[in-house]
């Protein structure tokens, strides 16, 4: 699956997915990650061919978004599971299966995997918020796909059921079959995917595994002069790497040393005036990665 | 009482009765307005179609799982379409049973129409409700819902037309514009099938010739479909 420079705006005022370069290698789990209103449904809406980019393209199993042949190999759940009110949970999916030419069978097959054969019976909107949200679930793998798309499909399931639906999602994507996952819990997309990309107002801001967004160990240091601050600890043993980032010294080392490392710097001459482990909160790397400001 | 105004009397009464009988079942049926209710009965049909996709919100589920919007469009309208064709021959034969019943009751001969015109009211029955329903179609897929749909069509298909068709302006431009509005082609096809009332209480003459309503009917059923596949192909799913 791949994107390049897509693009969707509604009126003047709103850019939704702002030229946007996304390729998602097959068989991995990839984190789409973003705050609310950072265009995540969109672009997934894009790569189903729900709806028309601006400008820009997309393929997803080389095939054109929408296309009858690609949508046969890609399961999705898109926002919030909508189906038939008035039909029950499997009788829903039968309707599901017929339009997406599937035998019968996988019905049965899919309600088990999300562990909704109990109530598979009940009327479709007498369901409860989680219970709809695993029929989604279902109904994206009905086809047995070799892409899964999935739009937070946490939402609204409780503990146990988020820990079971994060289960069934790895388990899902162990294979061969390649899953997309939107989230905005960092904390989510850590414990299920391979890569993660960050978006943001649109734009894909950050990519890479979760531990690289986290960054490695490392000290922050802020000191003068800074850039004999850095010759210097560059050489201290114990500290694998020294870079400058916007005025201050990122160190890549055991914030264990830190005493020791403060004492070599200052007998050099220099004048530290903060030093403290540099490692973040799943918090702060999202906020940091994502901006403060709300939608 | 005086004997002409007795002679008239039976003379109506007999005429009210083989209105009933079998021989006029279709100017009867068509007269009735069974096709006047059935066209709005049929306008928000169609609405329902394709108006609760939009409430429900499936037709993004239904578009993600396979088929082409073509596709779910075809197999939309094939339904509405067979669901009024159904609506039609049963009408057909409940007049059919009932007038059956009348000639049993008065021992009148059982003369049914003919079999061409038993087709062609079939088939105009059929049109008829196939624009209506058509209409209510492409407003749902117009408003992506079927509240507004039903409302603006039955405002229009009650209200406008008969405000159109009762105003009293006379004129060449005028005159034309009524000649193209849905009822107005609808009323030409029914009467085509004679009136159920008597010489003298029967409705104006239709403006519209029955063959010209056949054809703006059926461009106006066609209208109303490709508007309805070009907004749903068009336009973004959300
Ligand atoms: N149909 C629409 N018309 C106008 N603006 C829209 C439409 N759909 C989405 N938007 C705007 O596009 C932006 C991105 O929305 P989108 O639903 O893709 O965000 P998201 O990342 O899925 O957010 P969330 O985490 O809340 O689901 C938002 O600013 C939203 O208001
Ligand atoms: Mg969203």
């Amino acid at each position: 699956m791949e994107t390049r420079g897509l693009t969707k705006r509604y009126g003047r005022r709103i850019t939704a997915v702002d030229n946007l370069d996304l390729a998602v290698r097959r068989g991995e789990v990839y984190g789409f990650l973003g705050p609310n209103g950072a265009g995540k449904t969109t672009t997934l809406r894009m790569l189903l061919g729900l709806i028309r980019p601006s400008s820009g393209r997309a393929r997803v199993l080389g095939e054109r978004p929408g296309a009858p042949d690609g949508l046969a190999r890609i399961g999705a759940l898109v926002e919030s599971p909508a189906f038939y009110p008035y039909l029950s949970g499997k009788d829903n999916l039968r309707v599901m299966a017929r339009y997406a030419d599937v035998p019968w069978w996988r019905v049965d097959e899919a309600l088990m995997e999300v562990e909704l054969q109990g109530r598979a019976k009940d009327k479709f909107r007498k369901y409860s918020l989680g219970m709809k949200q695993r029929l989604g679930v279902a109904a994206a793998l009905l086809k047995d796909p070799e892409l899964l798309i999935l739009d937070e499909p946490t939402n609204g399931l409780d503990p146990k059921g988020m820990a079971d639906m994060r289960a069934l999602i790895r388990e899902l994507g162990s294979g061969e079959r390649t899953v997309l996952l939107s989230s905005h819990l960092l904390g989510e997309v850590e414990q299920i995917c391979d890569r993660v990309g960050v978006v943001r107002k649109g734009r894909l801001v950050a990519e890479g595994t979760v531990a690289e967004l986290r960054g490695r160990e490392g000290l922050l240091v802020r000191a003068e002069p800074l850039e004999e601050a850095s010759y210097i600890a560059a050489r201290l043993e114990g500290v694998e790497e020294a870079t400058v980032v916007d005025g201050t010294l990122r160190l890549v080392a055991d914030p264990e040393r830190s005493a020791e490392i403060n004492a070599k710097l200052v007998s050099a001459g220099i004048r530290v005036s903060e030093l403290r482990p540099a490692e973040q909160s799943l918090e702060e790397v999202f906020l940091e990665l994502t901006g403060r400001e709300t939608v | 009482m005086p004997p002409e105004v007795r002679a008239q009397e039976e003379a109506f009464a007999e005429q009210q009765l083989n209105a009933l009988l079998p021989e006029s079942l279709l100017s009867n049926l068509f007269g009735s307005g069974v096709f006047g209710i059935g066209g709005a009965i049929a306008l928000i049909f169609g609405a329902l179609a394709a108006g609760s996709e939009y409430g429900w919100g499936t037709l993004k589920s239904v578009l993600s799982q396979r088929p082409g919007r073509l596709g779910v469009l075809l197999g939309k309208l094939a339904a509405l379409g067979l669901f009024l064709l159904l609506f039609v021959l049963l009408a057909l034969s409940a007049a059919a049973l009932g007038s059956f019943a009348v000639a049993r009751l008065e021992e009148a001969a059982v003369d049914w129409p003919s079999v061409g015109e038993l087709f062609r009211g079939f088939g105009a029955g059929a049109l008829i409700l196939l624009v209506w329903g058509s209409l209510g179609f492409a407003l749902a897929v117009l408003f992506r819902g079927t509240a507004l749909a039903i409302g603006l069509g039955l405002a229009y298909a009650l209200a406008v037309e008969n405000i159109l068709a009762t105003l009293p302006i006379e004129g060449d431009t005028f005159e034309r514009i009524r000649k193209a509005t849905l009822g107005e082609n609808t009323l030409g096809l029914s009467n085509s099938f004679g009136s159920p009332f008597p010489e003298g209480f029967g409705v104006p003459e239709p403006l519209v010739e029955p063959e010209r309503a056949v054809l703006v009917l059926s461009a106006y059923a066609v209208g109303f479909v490709l508007l309805a596949a070009l907004l749903l192909w068009r336009r973004d799913v959300t």
